[in-house]
């Protein structure tokens, strides 16, 4: 059997607590059918370049990309946990390269992030179903989004565990990048519609990008900045996962 | 590899970290199917030189060869051909000891019968049956020793790297532990690089041991070898009907074959180090008459390796302390 998918099948096995996983799928699908209907009533539909969605769907469609980003702290967790377990260096005392190894971390989380991203879509359905205009163009802009979000994420959190030491630094460091990311991005709300500041920092936000991809994807529309987050995103997603293979291969063993 | 070949050799292998030389120039020789055991106090470079030939770290200068390959240019050809038992715990927190077992089996690529039955026979050998169903998070630190050393054995090797094995394992579960690698040298011609700091261990299993200190090889040879040359002969342990006389210890440790005397502070016995126990003995006798005192009882050990570990770093550590000073001055 192939290397890096014997590594990533034993990734998904050994450092995937089945109960988070199960929250944060939960985490999102309460945007979608609570938090989302709640707001209903009182948030104006939201344009999307040429199109126009209530407010519901525009936050159901952001929520399905938050899986993502929590797919992506999943990545540094496989990492933390096996540095924390001594299986780190076991597996490169093995018969396996310091570079299969972070790759089947990347792929691991690759698997949760789009897994994690179809089954919130599928639970969605009913909520984005009647406003859906998938074309050939759409779904490459989705699967783009979904792939390019999870390594851009993921390699941000490998990142992180490798420069902090402790799980509790690492654990507090990563939810308050969960939350400035979400919170400063559009899952939320348009950036254009945001004060001068934020709609700065939700323009340069990656999670933005992915999540107008996402968007542009479903619903056909196309908003005007879309260009310029298409070319950004896989740059800066190539730039932190290089940023993660050099910070991996500086790791000093235990 | 041709089996004339050995399974490690190093030509002044030496690892530095910033300042600090943790192995310094260290040349040796493993021969296949040898148990060649590693010894040396905390922080004398034992872990280091591991992590080096196992890949793990890359030496600061030197050379080795494992089992035919280059060290620096066949890492992963080395990685496929070696097992190690690391110091630290591994473990795999998410699963249950036979998922682990199977899961550890399936990324060095065994085939699935071959896992199920070597499975089989390490839960048994290895005493994890009462466990085997348990989340390894959840075990105790022995039994998670007994998964981590037996885990190893789910894969083939030529060589095995074991750094301090049979840490956390009850004395039972140690000798056990010590006789399957026995086993698997002599039915299977393995070859174990083999640390520890419980001397018996290393004396029960290895045909060589080297000495390290401060990162140098002190010393090369068989057990029996070294407690001859460098151990202390023959220990005399005495004890006095009155407990403790100080004139006796004092008077016997005048004798001139005589290297020490202590007194165990448990149990109040007097241990004394001499070359020549047939010529101490009549005068411990002689001695302790003319002060009226009662030896109660009296016997002879032989020499432990412990004794010549004592000796080889004590005279080491002198050593050390000489350079250090003329370098001080």
């Amino acid at each position: 059997m192939n290397t890096y998918v014997r590594l990533t099948y034993r990734n998904l096995r050994a450092n995937l607590d089945f109960a988070s996983l199960f929250f944060e799928l939960i985490f999102p699908i309460f945007f979608i059918f609570v938090e989302g209907p709640g707001l209903g009533g009182i948030a104006k539909p939201v344009n999307l370049g040429d199109i126009t969605v209530p407010y519901q769907l525009y936050l159901a469609a952001g929520a399905v990309t938050l899986t993502v980003i929590n797919g992506g702290t999943n990545a540094g967790t496989q990492l933390w946990y096996d540095r924390k377990n001594g299986m780190f260096e076991q597996l490169l005392m093995g018969p396996f390269s310091r570079a299969q190894y972070i790759f089947s971390i990347i792929l691991a989380t690759l698997i949760i992030g789009i897994a994690g991203s179809l089954i919130v879509f599928v639970i969605a359905l009913p909520v984005l179903g009647a406003h859906l205009q998938i074309t050939l163009e759409g779904v490459f802009f989705v699967g783009a989004a979904l792939f390019l979000g999870t390594i851009l994420f993921g390699s941000f959190a490998i990142a992180l565990s490798v420069v902090l030491r402790s799980s509790e630094t690492f654990q507090i460091v990563s939810t308050f990048a969960f939350f400035v990311f979400l919170f400063t991005s559009s899952v939320f709300y348009p950036a254009n519609q945001a004060p001068k500041a934020i709609q700065v920092i939700s323009y340069g936000n990656p999670l933005t990008w992915t999540t107008d991809m996402f968007r542009a994807g479903l619903f056909n529309s196309i908003t005007p900045t879309l260009s310029l987050e298409v070319i950004t995103l896989p740059i800066v997603a190539a730039a932190v996962f290089g940023i993660a293979v050099l910070a991996f291969r500086r790791i000093r063993v235990q | 590899m041709p089996s004339s070949e050995p399974a490690i050799s190093t030509a002044d292998l030496s690892k530095r970290f910033g300042d600090k030389v943790a192995v310094d120039s260290v040349n040796f020789e493993v021969k296949r199917g040898e148990v060649f055991g590693f010894l040396g106090p905390n922080g004398a470079g034992k872990t280091t030189t591991i992590e080096m030939l196992t890949t793990l770290i890359p030496p600061s200068s030197g050379a080795a060869s494992i089992l035919g390959f280059d060290l620096r240019s066949q890492a992963k050809k080395i990685r496929e051909k070696i097992g190690v038992v690391q110091q630290q715990d591994s473990f795999d927190q998410g699963l249950k000891v036979e998922t682990s077992l199977d899961i550890y089996g399936l990324i060095w690529d065994m085939p699935p019968d071959e896992r199920r039955k070597r499975m089989t026979e390490l839960i048994e050998r290895f005493g994890m049956e009462e466990f085997r169903k348990k989340p390894t998070i959840d075990l105790s630190a022995g039994q998670r020793r007994r998964l981590q050393v037996g885990r190893e054995f789910m894969h083939d090797m030529d060589l095995l790297f074991l750094d301090e094995p049979t840490v956390g394992l009850d004395p039972i579960a140690r000798r056990s532990v010590l006789n399957f690698f026995k086993e698997k040298v002599q039915k299977e011609k393995l070859t174990i690089f083999f640390t520890t700091h419980i001397l018996e261990e290393a004396e029960y299993l290895c045909n060589r041991i080297a000495i390290i200190n401060y990162g140098k090889i002190v010393q090369i040879d068989s057990p029996e070898n070294l407690k001859r040359r460098f151990g202390s002969a023959k220990a005399i342990e005495f004890k006095l009907l009155e407990g403790t006389s100080e004139q006796l210890a004092g008077e016997i440790g005048q004798v001139d074959s005589v290297t020490k005397i202590v007194q165990d502070p448990e149990n109040g016995s007097y241990r004394v180090s001499t070359m020549k126990p047939e010529i101490i003995i009549p005068e411990l006798y002689r001695m302790s008459d003319k002060l009226g005192l009662h030896v109660t009882s009296i016997y002879i050990s032989e020499t432990s390796l412990e004794d010549a570990f004592v000796s080889l770093v004590g005279n080491s550590n002198q050593e050390n302390s000489k350079k250090s000073e003329v370098y001080s001055n």
